[in-house]
């Protein structure tokens, strides 16, 4: 139970609504991340998600790391990296 | 997760100013059409009149003096959290389950659910049920032709209410039907007379009306609804990775191109509703497997925006959802 809103913990970002059980939401944790790296290596970026702990690492090249809370906030990441936003149209 | 039906219901009313919602609201009331309804009524003036109007409502709040997707914004989130706060005290019986908002005329429905969805608390306990939109039979088709405000309602709606149309002649209905019918492609549209309402005839054919462009959407056409059927990508919960980041990713780069997203998609957790109003995905609801009804529109994802290229979207999503499986 969250003392702040007086319901149990965050419903989260609508991505991570998917699993049901704690199995479930891990394995769709490191499914999505999987794909997250499929789609940024062209970009000269990566995504890390260590499971133990929440959020998304994404990093460039240099090694420059940044924690992300939601996919949303990957997206913005990805944009503040590269300079331009990631278009998913262009999956090729 | 399993508190997430607990949530308020949330019907936002809008419509341009003089569109008639005080009068169908008050209509509504009076026949039951919401259970336990705690009413918000937000107006421009600073002197509210229609909460009168508006004594069937068992809760009422005004918020009045400004519009409540600018001025009031504070003052509307700290109502809000008001009504939640209450809601969650074991005392405070008969407790109210649906919340009605009335929109000022002047206020966009799109930008309320933005400041519900971004703040932290009201995303748990609010649920957006649907965004009723009404429009003027008389004066609807000016004001879409002035007013880019106008328009953005139209987008924003789930279901669209024509009033007064028993003072308008049914060619002239048919015409802003047509034009209503372009702007949103996906709604529902019904009629009402005082609130009260009527069947929607069959209208002759019409073109719909040419909209000329407007300051700030110049080049902007008309949205196209894009229906994109799930199953054929994949077997049920297998999808949701990669249709969720896609998702994800189309809402971040090309938000301002949709206008809506919505449908029923089957995950490992169950059926889950999603909708989305411009660039905001609600928290999705989740649809018990036993509700029956109606599933053959499930993993169904209709998609309403601009200038959507169907090949590129079904390419895109079907390469998101492969890279997941390999």
């Amino acid at each position: 139970m969250c003392s702040a809103c007086g319901f149990p913990p965050a419903i989260g970002h609508w991505t991570d609504a998917g699993g049901d059980t704690a199995h479930d939401r891990l394995r769709i944790r490191f499914a999505r991340v999987a794909l997250l790296n499929d789609l940024l290596k062209p970009l000269g970026l990566g995504a890390r998600d260590l499971g133990s702990q929440p959020g998304i690492q994404v990093f460039n090249a240099m090694g420059q790391t940044r924690i992300c809370q939601t996919v949303e906030e990957v997206w913005a990441q990805v944009e503040a990296f590269t300079g331009k936003p990631f278009d998913p149209l262009e999956i090729a | 997760m399993a508190d997430e039906d607990n949530r308020l219901k949330l019907t936002i009313l809008g419509g341009f100013l003089g569109a008639g919602k005080s009068t169908w609201l008050r209509h509504q009331l009076f026949v039951g059409a919401y259970d336990a309804p705690h009413v918000i009524v937000n107006e421009v003036a600073s002197h509210a009149v229609d909460d009168t109007l508006l004594a069937g409502a068992r809760e009422l709040d005004v918020l009045a003096g400004g519009c409540v997707c600018c001025d009031l914004r504070d003052e509307m989130i700290a109502l809000l959290h008001r009504i939640c706060n209450l809601r969650s005290r074991k005392q405070a019986a008969p407790q109210t389950r649906h919340l009605v908002f009335e929109m000022s005329g002047i206020a966009d429905p799109g930008q309320v659910m933005t400041a519900i969805q971004d703040d932290p608390i009201l995303a748990r306990h609010i649920a957006l049920e649907e965004i009723i939109v009404l429009v003027d039979a008389l004066h609807g088709l000016e004001q879409l032709k002035a007013e880019t405000l106008a328009r953005a309602q139209i987008e924003a709606a789930d279901r669209i209410v024509i009033t007064k149309t028993d003072a308008c002649n049914e060619a002239s209905l048919a015409e802003l039907t047509a034009t209503l019918r372009q702007i949103n492609p996906a709604q529902a549209f019904q009629a009402a007379v005082f609130g009260v309402e009527q069947a929607l005839l069959d209208l002759p054919p019409a073109t719909p009306a040419a909209l000329p462009a407007l300051d700030g959407d110049a080049t902007l056409p008309p949205p196209t609804s894009l229906p994109l059927d799930l199953k054929q990508f994949g077997a049920g919960g297998d999808i949701w990775v990669g249709f969720s980041i896609w998702l994800s990713a189309m809402l971040h780069t090309h938000g301002d191109h949709l206008v809506r997203v919505k449908g029923v998609v089957r995950t490992p957790g169950g059926r889950l509703l999603l909708q989305s109003v411009r660039m905001v995905m609600q928290a999705p609801e989740r649809i018990p497997t036993d509700h029956g009804g109606d599933r053959s529109s499930d993993d169904t994802i209709v998609l309403i925006g601009r200038g959507l290229d169907p090949e590129r979207i079904t390419h895109s999503l079907r390469r998101s959802i492969e890279m997941t499986s390999s």
